[in-house]
């Protein structure tokens, strides 16, 4: 992989993560049914709906993880590879990384112990393995509380180490399950800000939301779920100014987005 | 003098009650696990070393390894019958497949070893050293070293390893150590073969001080039980100190009440403690190993 240029290399390269007829199923009753959604290296999707829509649904079963016993269905493809039959570890080692909603650190182990890589990400090109250093740079606060324990921080330095975990695991497409939850508006636009520089970098990132204006600020383009299924798809501009998007969750106006 | 000797053998009692736990102890901490095989795992352990040793002609040192290795295997099998039950966390079935293991275990044992007493001998057995009027075994002074040394063992290992740490993990949250990567389900096989290993280790080591049956198992499970839950749940250094105190409260209950309600006593204290303290010992700390 040395002397192909670059942007050839993007041209041929397949979708970092494609998901086909995804459907998820808690006893008989269908949350998810997703017909075909795809993530391009360095892109930010944001997932959008109501409660219950299926949002953390789609994300977990991308992962074949749950906290519950749903029955899954569909194909996960990730950059090019099958995945949707491999256990969650494995899909992890392979770059698909997940901060999931509610309990995502250790609460029984400081915060270097939180970071310290379960098993060593394979190098492989188109992964970048964050350092310590580096996420340490990228969030001075856990440098600042690298000795205490998981259960000491606020919901901000969780989300920011949840986020710092799934970095130094060398992730392919990260998926971040409501990472402004019960944050202050100000880390809301830091813990996003950071997304957007993630992204940058090469980070396919897929984020649900349920702070719709604060996600359209940074997202690339935007879905909408309802009851399971998605209810509209396009640029992060269009998608906002739409009614049945502005109506519901930006009351009514539409979205000033910044340039 | 008598109270001082009844005080070195409940501290060997103790060390020895301590050693059998510990397998339970790291299996009950991390996967939240029962095992109520453990008494007729203990019995193969002393088994395994005695026909080693007797009609092998193994030398007990590597009569140890190869008990060891037969309880990893044996324990690592049980986990993969039970490896279901074990991600949903189904304790009722879990209880009735382990004591159901055990029946197994003891049927077979019995069929290869026939169900008369035997004597396990050692080198260390047979010596003996005596300070005034106090004296004790070389064998038990190599189960109190084996006991503090297994102890400090795992506990380094726990805390200070990369292995102990996604044992750590594994044991606070397992879905959440998938997310971290981990193989949830060979940490699992590899704290039940631990437990299968430090339970036949245990027995090659306490055997010798008694005549072993293939029959026996029920008071080891039930004391382990004691130790595991009196020293709380998955606390390494609670469970070295509830066995040490077992020890000493048997020895002494035996010594100045009457031997013969030792067991009986022992559940007394557990229930009582139960009552006032329903952590146990090492509590503090929420679940997980430590």
């Amino acid at each position: 992989m040395t002397a192909l240029p670059a942007t050839a290399a993007t041209a041929d390269a397949p979708p970092v993560l494609a998901l086909r007829g995804l459907q998820a199923s808690y006893a008989g009753n269908r949350a998810l049914d997703l017909t075909a959604l795809q993530l391009a290296r360095g892109e930010v999707v944001g997932v959008v709906g109501a409660n219950g829509a299926g949002k953390t649904t789609l994300v977990n079963a991308v992962m074949g993880w749950s906290r519950g016993a749903p029955r899954l269905a569909g194909e996960v493809w990730l950059n090019g590879q099958r995945v949707d039959a491999w256990p969650t570890h494995q899909r992890v080692r392979a770059g698909l990384l997940l901060v999931p909603e509610g309990k995502l650190v250790f609460a029984q182990m400081n915060v270097e112990e939180n970071l310290a890589p379960a098993v060593a990400p394979p190098a492989e090109p188109g992964r970048h393995v964050y350092s310590r250093d580096e996420v340490y740079a990228l969030f001075p606060r856990l440098h600042e509380r690298r000795r205490h324990l998981g259960g000491q921080l606020s919901g901000g330095e969780r989300q920011m180490l949840g986020i710092a975990r799934a970095l130094m695991m060398g992730p392919r497409a990260l998926l971040l399950d409501e990472p402004s939850i019960g944050l202050a508006p100000r880390l809301v636009d830091q813990v996003l800000q950071t997304l957007r520089t993630l992204a940058a970098a090469g980070l396919a990132i897929l984020l649900v939301e349920q702070n719709v204006r604060a996600a359209i600020e940074v997202v690339d383009r935007l879905v909408l779920l309802e009851r399971g299924r998605m209810l509209l798809e396009g640029p992060a501009r269009e998608v906002g100014n739409d009614p049945r998007i502005a109506d519901a969750y930006l009351g009514g106006a539409g979205v000033e987005l910044r340039a | 003098m008598n109270l001082l000797q009844q005080i070195l053998n409940g501290l060997v009692l103790g060390h020895a009650y301590a050693l059998v736990a510990i397998g339970w102890t790291l299996l009950l901490g991390v996967a939240r696990l029962v095992n109520f095989g453990h008494g007729q795992m203990y019995m193969l352990g002393a088994f395994v070393t005695w026909w080693a040793v007797v009609k092998a002609g193994v030398p007990y040192a590597l009569a140890l390894p190869l008990a060891m290795a037969c309880g990893a295997v044996l324990g690592a099998a049980m986990q993969r019958l039970m490896l279901r039950a074990t991600f949903e966390q189904n304790l009722v079935s879990i209880m009735i497949m382990t004591l159901g293991f055990g029946y197994v275990i003891h049927g077979a044992a019995a069929l290869v070893f026939g169900s008369t007493g035997q004597i396990l001998d050692t080198a260390l057995s047979r010596r003996e050293f005596a300070l005034g009027e106090l004296w004790l075994t070389g064998q038990d002074l190599a189960i109190v070293v084996a006991a503090i040394a297994v102890f400090l063992g795992l506990k380094w290992v726990l805390d200070a390893t990369r292995v102990g740490r996604l044992v750590r993990m594994v044991a606070e949250d397992p879905k959440l150590a998938q997310l971290a990567g981990i193989d949830v389900r060979r940490v699992y096989y590899g704290v039940f073969a631990f437990e299968g290993a430090a339970v036949a280790f245990a027995a090659g080591m306490v055997a010798p001080r008694t005549p072993i049956l293939t029959s026996m198992g029920f008071d080891e499970v039930i004391m382990t039980f004691v130790v595991v839950v009196f020293g709380g749940i998955g606390s390494v250094k609670g469970s070295y100190v509830a066995g040490v105190a077992l020890g000493l409260f048997t020895a002494l209950f035996g010594a100045l009440v009457s031997p013969a309600y030792t067991t009986a006593a022992a559940f007394v204290v557990l229930i009582a403690l139960l009552v006032l303290r329903p952590g146990g010992l090492g509590a503090g700390s929420a679940g997980g190993v430590h």
